[in-house]
């Protein structure tokens, strides 16, 4: 069986969790600081793609990243590299999809940080980003793995948007979502089931990881 | 009042239901064929049809305005599929002999593996030609100007060409022209040059968005798409794509299915064929 499939949807979910995490965090936390008018807008922008079908998402991905249009016909005149098509146009689908998953969950975590807490660490002399690394982060711990597990879970998932905008090329660009509706497509059933049972079990994984790193914690701060 | 809501929200979605339920089973009451009676016909075509049969659709309804066109336009191997998983249709239209056959008990049992008998007997014909033919986006930046070309570039791996999957018809065409350059797919699959459609409309919008350096679609499909056609394959590359068409035996409307059928070969639909580059089957 050819393992590609799993090596790049595991390589795309992982690069645009971690692209996801931080700035998915940093608005978070910046975007609460805003006026209220510009919050509200901006909220309504970075949430969108959470409500929009991924085929709209992917549409207006090509739309912006294919060869014959602005962002995409610029990078290869510049730089000779396309865009769409390639492995790494699954990550630009992933991280538009997944990141309104860690921004929301994000934005609550922080809402709900007692902020007398940071207060306490200004008066303290300590300076803003070890506030935030070291006071804030820690505490909004809970919610902040969430969102990451969410959006790791949505990128592994991202079938609409990477169909379209990366296409189905064997050994190059196929995900295990992809792969499943081609197997299906060409009358290969059984492998398309391998695949998806493939698949449970990384979830399954994923979850049962995430489910034990939250038990560990909460076991040493209950207060016995 | 949480009572109330939930009370009022149940007795609407009963009401929906029992409205819903309704009305399908007026429906399966008029099983009536007079003319006069508003007919829905479902026609399941392929996806190289899309345009040529939308503005035919219209035309027949002008003149029949009795009879409602439901068309379902996709890959002759998603729609063999649907149909043979209960989907309503009363007329299907192939890009391709193998698909109607896997629906026809009369058809070679080799081919129709599974035994399904769907062709409403006698109603089988063989409905248009189309051609095959090798598509280049706008600026040609692979320059391919042949299929020997395509071919060429293949072998090496230095282009990308959008294909058609194993289920598509212009898929199957086009391995018949990769097994007349004596390429095997299955290594080319794996040297990744191949992308692969679902349907030949995926093919089209793949070589016309640029993000493929070549692409095997219709004549058809690249004429309605404007796309710049380098070649077209000749018949021993590939055989003749015939288009059969046959009425299901599933059809509650026979009579006005096959009205349509014949209305499909008179000169007026087939000069909205001819118009994008399909001929009459011979």
């Amino acid at each position: 069986m050819d393992w590609y499939p799993l090596f790049n949807s595991l390589r795309i979910a992982a690069i645009s969790g971690l692209i996801v995490f931080f700035t998915g965090i940093f608005a978070a936390y910046y975007v609460a600081k805003l006026p209220r008018l510009l919050k509200g807008v901006l909220d309504v922008v970075l949430t969108l793609p959470l409500v929009l079908p991924p085929t709209v998402i992917g549409f207006f991905l090509i739309l912006m990243l294919g060869p014959n249009h602005p962002v995409g016909s610029w990078f290869l005149s510049v730089f000779n590299i396309r865009l769409v098509m390639t492995w790494y146009s699954g990550i630009f689908a992933a991280v538009v999809v997944s990141f309104p998953l860690m921004y929301r969950t994000a934005r609550g975590a922080f809402e709900s940080f007692d902020e007398t807490l940071a207060f306490s660490g200004q008066t303290l002399g300590l300076p803003n980003t070890y506030i935030f690394w070291r006071i804030r982060m820690p505490v909004c711990r809970q919610g902040i793995l969430a969102g990451a597990v969410l959006a790791f879970a949505r990128a592994l998932g991202e079938y609409g948007a990477t169909s379209m905008i990366a296409g189905y090329i064997p050994g190059r660009t196929a995900t295990i979502s992809t792969t499943v509706y081609q197997l299906w497509r060409t009358d290969n059933e059984t492998l398309a089931f391998q695949w998806v049972l493939v698949n449970l079990v990384i979830s399954a994984i994923v979850l049962l990881a995430v489910n034990m790193l939250e038990k560990k914690k909460t076991e040493r701060w209950s207060i016995r | 009042m949480k009572k109330i809501i939930s009370l009022l929200s149940a007795i609407i979605m009963m009401a929906a239901c029992l409205t819903a339920c309704g009305s399908s089973s007026n429906a399966s009451a008029m099983t009536s064929v007079t003319t006069s009676e508003p007919v829905e016909l479902v026609v399941f075509a392929a996806a190289s049809m899309t345009e040529t049969l939308t503005e035919i659709g219209s035309m027949y309804t002008a003149v029949h305005p009795e009879v409602s066109l439901i068309f379902n336009f996709d890959s002759s191997g998603t729609l063999k599929t649907q149909i043979q998983e209960g989907a309503v249709c009363d007329l299907f239209i192939s890009a391709g002999q193998k698909q109607m056959n896997e629906l026809d008990i009369t058809a070679d049992a080799a081919v129709n593996t599974e035994g399904l008998n769907f062709v409403l007997e006698g109603s089988r014909i063989n409905l248009l030609e189309n051609k095959i033919v090798l598509v280049v986006p706008e600026a040609n930046p692979a320059d391919i100007n042949r299929f020997d070309d395509m071919a060429a570039g293949l072998e090496a791996g230095s282009i990308l060409m959008a294909i058609g999957n194993s289920d598509v018809p212009v898929g199957q065409y086009t391995q018949k022209i990769l097994t007349f350059y004596s390429l095997d797919e299955a290594v080319l699959a794996a040297a990744g040059v191949l992308s692969y459609g679902t349907n030949v409309k995926e093919v089209t919008t793949q070589v016309s968005e640029g993000t493929v350096d070549c692409g095997v679609v219709y004549a058809t499909d690249a004429f309605s798409a404007g796309l710049t056609v380098v070649e077209e394959a000749t018949t021993d590359m590939c055989g003749k794509a015939i288009y059969p068409a046959a009425l299901m035996n599933t059809t509650a409307h026979t009579n006005e299915a096959q009205a349509f059928l014949n209305f499909l070969q008179t000169s007026e639909a087939m000069a909205i064929f001819e118009k994008v580059g399909f001929q009459a089957a011979p």
